[in-house]
């Protein structure tokens, strides 16, 4: 027989992972969660971020004041639909919506999270203490509609990617915003002068939608936040506050702690709050500061990038419909410039390009993903498939002759005294999952780098043992 | 692809031998630390049966 579990690839690019707000709060210690559910805005995002099957759980339990036994939620979700119910079950254990309670009589029963409880039923049916940013404001002389906010959000958010692909003709952004590129791994410090440039995650980080790529920035940004002295609670309670405000609308800085106007600032500098001034006393949120973490992607309504400019033909020319350097930058990630005009750019997808695109850790399906992401509306027309399937497959076949091998990290074991000790030894490998190969007829047998300490002190006892 | 490996490794073409055990048909036991060069090498092999698609002229 031949290879039965593949070992730990190597040499391949990592993709970059972008967790979404429930994988991020799983991933909090529960005091920290516990903290979090002190606020109504954070419960109300979390309620609505569950997978249905739970919002009707939680909210079946909501005004029930004692543990309900385990059997009797179990009981409310279709026999047919077990693993799903376990699913949920696993979810709302991890984000420490409810916990375990034995019920008088000494059944397994679960009880919402009090404070959970309070302050989700304080979301929905009103009380509690005002939010810090409702505070009556008079009007604005100079209101601010909701196109020049988009337009606004575009240009800021625009700003960072174009220092990341490194075209010198925009705006510089601030050294905190370096420091956040630069701690998430998507730019890093040149060896030879210190300047940032971009990494793999970088170019993956390009690609990217924007509302993803806003929040990623985000969940970064929070990694950083308390070695700034800002307080995680508070700024995160913030940043739901603004998901559940209304664009277009400006709100009150009033009442806000240092840390939080920092905060604010922060906000402001990436475009997911307009200020006119930093103490103008009013802040409009933007669409982007909407977009986060509800998982749609609510596109921007002017984004020029939602209107496709790309046209792919058959002969592996792209065409770009763009103004835009960033989008040039981006473009050239990947192909081969030929011609620029006005409004237009000629560029070809060659092996070498996108092979060049591939050694920088992009993938082919990244590629793909983004020109079909932002596809020409006539393409689109002529759909589907929108992109031609001969250059996808190309794509695709280019990576692919890259991976010719598949490489495992394994230790070798060879020259048994007798077939049964083969056996034993394999036979052990196997069962902890730890084997990549074998042959009966050779007594050889290849484990994974992890499982050979274990192996190594399996055989140590087996041959002591036997002796 | 195999073959093209034992010509490498039989040729001393990286400078060395890399093979330390040949397993069956399709697994070679190679030593770790040629890997890079080796996916280099490779690289170049495919440079050389490839042909350019695309035209670029106008």
């Amino acid at each position: 027989m031949s290879n039965t579990i593949s070992g730990k690839n190597l040499l391949r690019p990592t993709g970059l992972q972008c967790k979404n707000l429930q994988e991020y709060l799983k991933s909090r210690p529960p005091e920290v969660l516990n903290k979090l559910y002190h606020n109504p805005p954070i419960c109300l995002a979390v309620f609505r971020e569950l997978p249905v099957i739970a919002k009707h759980y939680v909210m079946r339990l909501l005004f029930v004041e004692q543990p309900v036994p385990q059997a009797v939620i179990a009981s409310w979700c279709s026999k047919l639909h077990f693993e799903e119910h376990q699913k949920v079950v696993l979810i709302l254990n991890e984000l420490n919506v409810w916990k375990e309670a034995s019920i008088p009589g000494g059944l397994p029963g679960w009880i919402l999270n009090t404070t959970f409880k309070k302050n989700l039923k304080i979301v929905l049916l009103g009380g509690g203490k005002p939010w810090t940013m409702s505070n009556q404001l008079e009007i604005d002389s100079k209101p601010r509609d909701v196109a020049f906010l988009d337009s606004y959000a575009l240009e800021r958010w625009e700003c960072v990617l174009h220092y990341m692909v490194g075209s010198q003709q925009q705006e510089g952004i601030s050294a905190d915003a370096v420091r956040i590129l630069l701690h998430a791994g998507l730019m890093k410090r040149d060896e030879a002068d210190g300047s940032p440039v971009i990494t793999q995650a970088g170019f993956q980080f390009l690609l990217l939608e924007t509302a993803l790529q806003v929040w990623y920035f985000i969940l970064q940004y929070l990694d950083t936040i308390e070695a700034r002295g800002l307080d995680l609670v508070e700024c995160l309670t913030f940043l739901f506050q603004l998901n559940f405000s209304t664009l277009g609308k400006d709100y009150s800085t009033e009442g806000m702690s240092e840390g939080l106007l920092t905060f604010l600032q922060h906000l402001r500098e990436f475009g997911l709050v307009y200020q006119r001034k930093r103490k103008a006393g009013r802040f409009y949120p933007t669409r982007l500061a909407l977009n986060i973490a509800t998982g749609q992607n609510k596109p921007l309504s002017r984004d020029p990038e939602k209107e496709g400019y790309i046209v792919v033909e058959t002969n592996y020319r792209v065409y770009a419909y763009t103004n835009s350097n960033l989008q040039v930058a981006l473009l050239g990630l990947f192909c081969e410039m030929l011609y620029r005009f006005p409004n237009l750019v000629v560029s070809i997808l060659t092996r070498d390009s996108v092979r060049q695109a591939l050694k920088s850790g992009i993938t082919a399906a990244q590629i793909v993903g983004y020109l079909q992401q932002h596809a020409h509306s006539k393409m689109i027309e002529a759909g589907p498939p929108i992109l031609p399937p001969t250059i996808v497959d190309q794509i695709k076949l280019w990576e692919n002759e890259r991976n010719r091998f598949i490489f495992s990290e394994g230790v070798l074991y060879s020259q048994f005294l007798s077939q049964t000790d083969f056996e034993v030894l394999r036979d052990h490998a196997l069962s902890t999952g730890v084997l990549i190969w074998q042959s009966e007829r050779k007594r050889t047998m290849v484990v994974t780098k992890a499982g050979h300490d274990d192996v190594k002190k399996f055989w140590k006892r087996y041959s002591k043992g036997s002796s | 692809m195999k073959q093209f490996l034992l010509h490498l490794d039989e040729t001393f073409a990286l400078g060395r031998k890399f093979i330390i055990q040949d397993l069956d048909e399709r697994h070679l036991f190679i030593s770790a630390d040629i890997l890079d060069i080796l996916q280099s090498k490779v690289d170049d092999l495919m440079d050389q049966i490839s042909f350019p698609l695309a035209e670029k002229g106008i």
